[in-house]
């Protein structure tokens, strides 16, 4: 048994989920996966949505991706354990060891602020990496395309700047 | 509110969840439930959850995450356009609002390349035990929560209004099938062309068999890749 999909079967079985997630039969919607970030965060700050247009707004779809988030949460657990093998607590990833550092409290310091900007840029543009790029995108959306657009040279620049360029031995 | 109050308040929220998706139309509870099963498996077992794959990719030293998207978008644009088409599915186009996008595309950017993540491969990594998302998810549901707050005072300004809801399809008009098909195989073609590099997590790969590990693999078939601990 393969204990990972190639690029090119993810790809495709990615397809076939968005084109049954859009079709009639399906969900008659796309998938976006950031929506269900300040639906949750709602929750459980104790936010009454009476007294918040944007909780107002969001109250469909934040409510079918919170939904789809718990079923993604199973789906990811199942495959780890029995398929990839790779479900295992751990805190630094070996690739921030390789190319940042190997202190603990410098990877959850980053990982909070860069949590915050995610979420932060995904509602400023009204989607993310799923609803844009994956659904939008497929929908050949000018919005989507100018975000994706964005994000990759952000993304790229970043990446650049940010980490040591060679491995340290 | 105390916290017997709190309590209640996310229990009944959390009943709307499922009275809200139920009712919807948008597929049953446990069929949002199963989409998101399959979406958690695929990205999981295509490993594209890994801050090796993401952060790899800012840092040009992976490109598992660019060749995987690029190809899923261009198979669904085309395919997508007949299932429309032929009345099975229609659009849900997301507003051009200038600002946030190029705002909000900005900071998405540089959060997924320091986190190694994006909202949806997030959770789905925590599901496989990341502490360190988990963190992040905190940052996360901060940031959702001073979103909304402040959401009619600030960022719906900083958003700015929509130029509309424009896709290629309307701009073609009648040649909206050509135009389609060029934009759906470039895609396709953009992603095989992509040269494929990746980086492996030795704590990923290395409770495998000889004959699964695909660093083992990459290396006979002459691939570009790299192993870090």
């Amino acid at each position: 048994m393969t204990r990972r999909l190639s690029w090119w079967m993810g790809g495709i079985l990615m397809s076939l989920l968005l084109l049954f997630t859009f079709a009639v039969f399906g969900a008659d919607r796309p998938i976006g996966a950031s929506t269900y970030v300040p639906y949750y965060a709602g929750i459980l700050f104790g936010m009454d949505p009476k007294d918040y247009t944007y909780l107002q707004e969001i109250e469909k779809p934040g409510a079918w991706e919170g939904v789809m988030l718990l079923g993604s949460l199973v789906g990811g657990l199942i495959t780890s354990i029995f398929i990839t093998k790779t479900f295992r607590i751990s805190v630094i990833p070996a690739g921030w060891k390789a190319y940042k550092n190997n202190s603990v409290k410098s990877r959850l310091k980053w990982s909070f602020f860069s949590g915050f900007l995610l979420i932060l840029g995904a509602r400023l543009a009204g989607g993310c990496t799923s609803g844009h790029f994956l659904s939008g995108m497929s929908q050949t959306a000018f919005s989507s395309m100018i975000f994706g657009g964005v994000v990759l040279v952000t993304l790229l620049v970043t990446g650049k700047l940010f980490y040591k360029k060679n491995e340290e031995l | 509110m105390n916290l017997n109050e709190y309590f209640d308040f996310v229990l009944s929220r959390t009943e709307d969840m499922y009275n809200i998706v139920q009712n919807e139309g948008h597929g049953s509870f446990w069929l949002v439930f199963l989409i998101g099963i399959a979406f958690g498996a695929i990205i999981q077992y295509s490993r594209v959850d890994k801050f090796e794959k993401i952060a790899g990719f800012a840092m040009g030293k992976d490109t598992i995450v660019p060749k995987m998207l690029f190809l899923a978008i261009g198979i669904t644009s085309i395919v997508l356009y007949f299932e429309i088409k032929f009345g099975y599915a229609s659009y849900h186009v997301k507003p051009m609002i200038l600002s946030g996008l190029i705002i909000g595309g900005i900071l998405f950017g540089i959060g997924m390349a320091i986190m190694g993540k994006c909202p949806g491969t997030g959770p789905i990594s925590i599901a496989e035990g990341r502490i360190d998302v988990a963190v992040g998810a905190i940052g996360g549901l901060f940031a959702g929560w001073i979103f909304t707050k402040y959401y009619d005072l600030i960022f719906k300004y900083i958003m700015g209004s929509s130029y509309g809801k424009e896709t290629l399809v309307d701009v073609a008009g009648a040649s909206a099938t050509k135009w389609v098909l060029i934009y759906g195989v470039a895609l396709i073609l953009i992603a095989i062309v992509i040269p494929k590099m990746e980086m492996f997590d030795e704590g990923d790969i290395e409770k495998l068999d000889e004959n699964e590990r695909p660093d083992i693999k990459a290396a006979k078939e002459n691939e570009k890749f790299e192993v870090v601990k």
